[in-house]
């Protein structure tokens, strides 16, 4: 069976300049993907393939097993997009512009009303129903361009920074409103907002200069970047000056770094994420040293996108 | 069809939800009011002929101003993205927005049927070569809508599509005159026979004749095929 999105060597090139890069990836069944980059690297440029709104200069993108270039209205009816800059009719009502979206997704006219009070009810609309578009706030704009992309029950969400521009209390029903539609559906969202990925996301994608370079779970993601752990310890002054020989010595330590311009002396060691070197860095500092403290210290989300953008360039 | 009546719904909308509308309606309906009542009352004429003639001309200026935003300002704004990520074919976008557009020509039209009350009260006019008048302009119309809906389509400034419209349809329009200069009989053919106000003339003499309807039809036509296929190079 078909994943509800699928990407296979999907490229994007404008001219000589290649925007997306050979990307393959899917998104499964009730899963949330969040695609992690930083600005250019081209997770808008894939978000609208994935919609349907650019064509691929060479490879393959399936929604709900769809073609998206070949069968693009029948791809389009399981999607619902909400681009960056949501894309409203500033001279309609919020209902109104609800409906004539409703109307284009095909939403039974039965359905419609039901349809509309739940994405209203879902982003908290409803103080701002009667408007006009044009009377919104940034936030509202926003959210009425996320219940948009709600209509029509869509298989896959695609959102791009879908809580750009909005304050606190705002991100966070935002996040709920995505995290409770992830249950039963595909989403993927981008973001530049590291713990967002962390807070919602099963999955995360890192993409630079249009290439995929890890998509993975986050716990995934850091124990493969795992020679970028590290064993924080404090060490008392007392012992023999070979401290770091000693350290390189055990098993699984790659570098050190020593700071004795204070006291306890601060030691920093890489580590490969195999085993568990905490023990033998403890055994082998205890024997000539007093040892006052070993902390691990595991790579963060920053650390993990970090490692691998600056390993890209 | 469903995709089609959205975005004729919408198109509606939009256009009376602006100034725009009223605007080109009151301005054609008071020109086309002007020159049918100085021919009634100063020349005497009472007939639409020359009406017609002036409603031809007054069109060609002003539908340009109808079909201007009809995709440049859905790009400018970035709505087209959503009108492109729907559930909608090209053709279903052309042809919905091209709807919307010919509601306002009809409504034009339809202004100017004001004039015959005092036509038919005290005079007796040609009942058929009003009706062909009428076709006419609406062929004509329907031509410079769809003329217009493409340069629209070609730029993100709807200032710069009605520029490019109106000296379009004042070329098609004028292109006629060129004939006289003409020595070379098939170029003579030529300029006459793409000449609007040659075709659009034959309409209000009363000669609805074929040629001049497929004319107009092609060019509809071929234009609205041309604005499908922008709208797919686009992506």
């Amino acid at each position: 069976m078909p994943h509800p999105v699928e990407l296979h060597s999907l490229t994007k090139t404008y001219g000589e300049r290649t925007v997306v890069d050979r990307v393959s990836f899917h998104v499964g069944q009730g899963e949330i993907v969040g695609f992690l980059g930083p600005n250019g690297a081209g997770k808008t440029t894939t978000l609208r393939m994935i919609a349907g709104y650019l064509a691929p200069t060479s490879g393959q993108v399936t929604v709900a097993g769809q073609d998206v270039v070949s069968s693009p209205a029948t791809s389009a009816s399981a999607i619902g997009y909400a681009p960056e800059r949501p894309a409203l009719y500033d001279s309609f009502d919020v209902l109104g512009y609800l409906r004539f979206v409703a109307r284009a997704k095909r939403v039974h006219r039965a359905d419609t009303a039901s349809q509309i009070d739940r994405v209203v009810a879902a982003c908290r609309l409803e103080a701002v129903a009667q408007s006009e578009v044009y009377k919104l706030s940034k936030g509202y704009r926003q959210r009425l361009g996320l219940a948009q992309a709600l209509l029509g029950h869509p298989e896959v969400l695609l959102l791009d920074e879908p809580t750009s521009g909005l304050d606190p209390g705002q991100i966070s029903e935002t996040r709920e409103v995505i995290r409770s539609f992830g249950r039963d559906h595909s989403v993927l969202l981008s973001t530049h907002i590291l713990p967002e990925v962390t807070l919602l996301c099963d999955r995360i994608a890192i993409l630079h200069h249009g290439r995929l370079l890890a998509i993975d779970s986050p716990s995934g993601l850091g124990a493969a970047v795992g020679r970028a752990n590290r064993v924080e310890l404090q060490v008392a002054p007392n012992g023999p000056p070979d401290l770091k020989d000693r350290l390189l010595d055990v098993g699984g330590v790659v570098r050190v770094d020593i700071d004795d311009r204070q006291v306890p002396c601060s030691v920093s060691c890489a580590v490969d994420s195999s085993g568990n070197v905490e023990a033998a860095i403890a055994r082998a500092v205890s024997r000539d040293w007093e040892l006052l403290a070993l902390r691990r210290h595991d790579p963060s989300l920053e650390d993990v996108f970090l490692h691998y953008v600056e390993s890209a360039a | 069809m469903n995709g089609v009546l959205a975005v004729y719904g919408k198109e509606i909308k939009l256009y009376f939800r602006s100034p725009i509308a009223y605007f080109i309606l009151a301005v054609f309906l008071l020109g086309t009011g002007y020159f049918f009542s100085y021919n009634l009352f100063v020349s005497g004429l009472a007939t639409m002929r020359e009406t017609f003639q002036n409603m031809g001309l007054l069109a060609v200026i002003l539908l340009p101003a109808v079909s201007m935003r009809l995709f440049a300002t859905e790009y400018s704004a970035g709505t087209y993205e959503l009108l492109a990520t729907l559930p909608l074919a090209p053709w279903e976008v052309v042809v919905g927005k091209y709807l919307g557009a010919l509601t306002m020509l009809g409504l034009m039209a339809l202004g100017t049927m004001l004039d015959l009350v005092p036509l038919y009260l005290f005079g007796a006019p040609e009942t058929t070569t009003i009706i062909s008048g009428y076709l006419g302009f609406l062929l004509l119309g329907s031509a410079c809508l769809a003329i217009g809906q493409l340069c629209s389509s070609l730029t993100r400034n709807q200032i710069v599509a009605a520029l490019v419209t109106v000296s379009i349809l004042l070329g098609f329009w004028f292109v006629g005159h060129l004939q006289s200069f003409q020595t070379v009989q098939f170029l003579r053919e030529l300029f006459l026979n793409i000449s609007f106000a040659w075709h659009f003339g034959e309409f209000i003499e009363g000669l609805a004749r074929f040629e001049s309807l497929a004319l107009f039809v092609l060019f509809s036509a071929g234009a609205l095929i041309l604005n499908v296929c922008a709208l797919e190079w686009r992506r």
